[in-house]
C-alpha cells in the first residue's frame, strides 16, 4: 500500500469511526435523557448498524468528492498562488536592486558635479550634461516603483485563493459537525475585491506582453479618438 | 491640454503624472476609480489615462459609459494595466479605449502612445 492510500485510509477510518461514535453517543444521550424510551435489543442491532453503515456510505462519498475537488481545483490553484507569491518576492528584490543601482549611480553623479563645483574654472556644459543623466536616474527609480501596484494584485489574489481554500476546507469540516463556526472566516473579515486585480497580473516579459497589446491595436480596428 | 489620470494605485498615479510632468503636461487631475473619474470629467478634459482593475467602477466600465456620453465620446483613452491576455485587450478595445499600455510601462512608450493620440485630443 502507498502512503497515499494509506493516508486515505486513515482517512475515512477516521470519518468513520467518527460517524459510529457519534452515533453511539446519540443512543446514549437519548437513553439518558429519556428512560420511556424502550431499551434495544439485540434484535434491533442489524438494522441500527445497517443504518449507521448507510449514513457513513453517504458521508464518505461525499467526502470523496470534496477531496476530488479538493485535488483538482484547489491544488491546482495553491500551486500557481505559490509560483505568485516567489514571483512578488523576486519582482520586490529586482525593484530594489535597480533602485539602489540608480541611486549608486546618481551619487556618482552628484560628486562629479561636486568636483565641477570645486574647480576654478567650472565647466557648465559638462554640469549641465550630468545634471540631466541625473533627472533621467531619478526618474528611472520612481519606474521601478511601479512594481508595488502589480505586486499587490498578485497578493490580493492569493489572498482570494486562501479565503476560497478555507471555505471548502469549512465544508469539509461541516460534514462532521454541522456546528462548525462560519462567523470568523477570512472572507467576514474582508476578502479582497475581484474587481481590484488580475489574477493573471505579472512583473514578467512587459516588452512582449506590449507587444502583442500593440500588435491587436493595430491589426484590430481600434475606436478612432 | 488637461489629462485625467484614474488610477486605484495612488502610486501608479504619481508615476503618471510625474512621466507627463516630464513630457511638458502638467495640467493634471486624477482620480481613484471610474467613478470617481466620471465625477470629475468635463469638457475640459482632453485626454484620460486609465487602470483596469478599480473598486466601484472599472476602467472598462467607466469607459463604456463615457462613450455614451456626448461630451465623452471622442476624448482619447489610454489604457494602463497589468490585464495582458488576448481576451482582455480585445474587451478593452469594444469597450472604447483607443490604445493600450501594459504595466510595468516605460516613460518612452506612455510618451510614444500619447504622441500617437494628440491629435485627437487636439482636435
Amino acid at each position: 500500500m502507498t502512503s497515499s492510500r494509506a493516508h486515505e485510509v486513515l482517512y475515512e477510518s477516521e470519518a468513520a469511526l467518527r460517524l459510529v461514535d457519534q452515533e453511539l453517543s446519540g443512543l446514549h444521550d437519548v437513553r439518558d435523557v429519556s428512560p420511556a424510551v424502550p431499551t434495544i435489543s439485540l434484535a434491533d442491532l442489524p438494522n441500527i448498524l445497517e443504518q449507521a453503515n448507510a449514513q457513513i456510505l453517504n458521508v464518505l462519498a461525499r467526502l470523496r468528492e470534496s477531496r476530488a475537488a479538493l485535488q483538482t481545483t484547489a491544488l491546482e490553484r495553491l500551486q500557481t498562488t505559490h509560483e505568485k507569491i516567489r514571483e512578488v518576492t523576486s519582482a520586490t528584490e529586482d525593484a530594489a536592486i535597480n533602485i539602489m543601482d540608480a541611486c549608486d549611480r546618481a551619487t556618482q553623479m552628484v560628486d562629479e558635479l561636486d568636483a565641477i563645483d570645486a574647480d576654478a574654472a567650472p565647466d557648465r556644459e559638462k554640469a549641465s550634461g550630468i545634471r540631466a543623466t541625473l533627472r533621467d536616474e531619478l526618474f528611472l527609480m520612481m519606474g521601478a516603483l511601479q512594481f508595488q501596484d502589480i505586486t499587490s494584485q498578485q497578493l490580493a489574489h492569493a489572498s482570494s485563493v486562501l479565503v476560497d481554500m478555507e471555505e471548502r476546507l469549512l465544508e469539509v469540516a461541516r460534514l462532521f459537525d454541522h456546528n462548525v463556526d462560519f462567523t470568523h472566516t477570512l472572507r467576514v473579515s474582508g476578502a479582497p475585491d475581484e474587481k481590484t486585480y488580475d489574477p493573471n497580473a505579472t512583473t514578467r516579459n512587459a516588452e512582449g506582453r506590449q507587444a502583442l497589446a500593440d500588435e491587436l491595436f493595430t491589426s484590430v480596428k481600434a475606436p478612432a479618438a | 491640454m488637461k489629462f485625467l489620470v484614474v488610477d486605484d494605485s495612488a502610486t501608479m498615479r504619481r508615476i503618471v503624472i510625474n512621466s507627463l510632468q516630464r513630457i511638458g503636461f502638467n495640467d493634471t487631475v486624477e482620480a481613484g476609480d471610474g467613478q470617481e473619474a466620471l465625477a470629475k470629467f468635463d469638457s475640459s478634459v482632453k485626454f484620460i489615462i486609465t487602470d483596469w482593475n478599480m473598486p466601484n467602477m472599472t476602467g472598462t466600465e467607466f469607459t463604456k459609459v463615457l462613450r455614451s456620453r456626448d461630451d465623452g465620446r471622442h476624448v482619447p483613452v489610454l489604457m494602463v494595466t497589468a490585464r495582458s491576455v488576448k481576451e482582455d485587450i480585445l474587451t478593452a478595445m469594444e469597450a472604447g479605449v483607443n490604445n493600450y499600455i501594459v504595466k510595468p510601462f516605460t516613460p518612452q512608450v506612455l510618451k510614444e502612445k500619447i504622441d500617437a493620440l494628440l491629435p485627437a485630443a487636439a482636435a
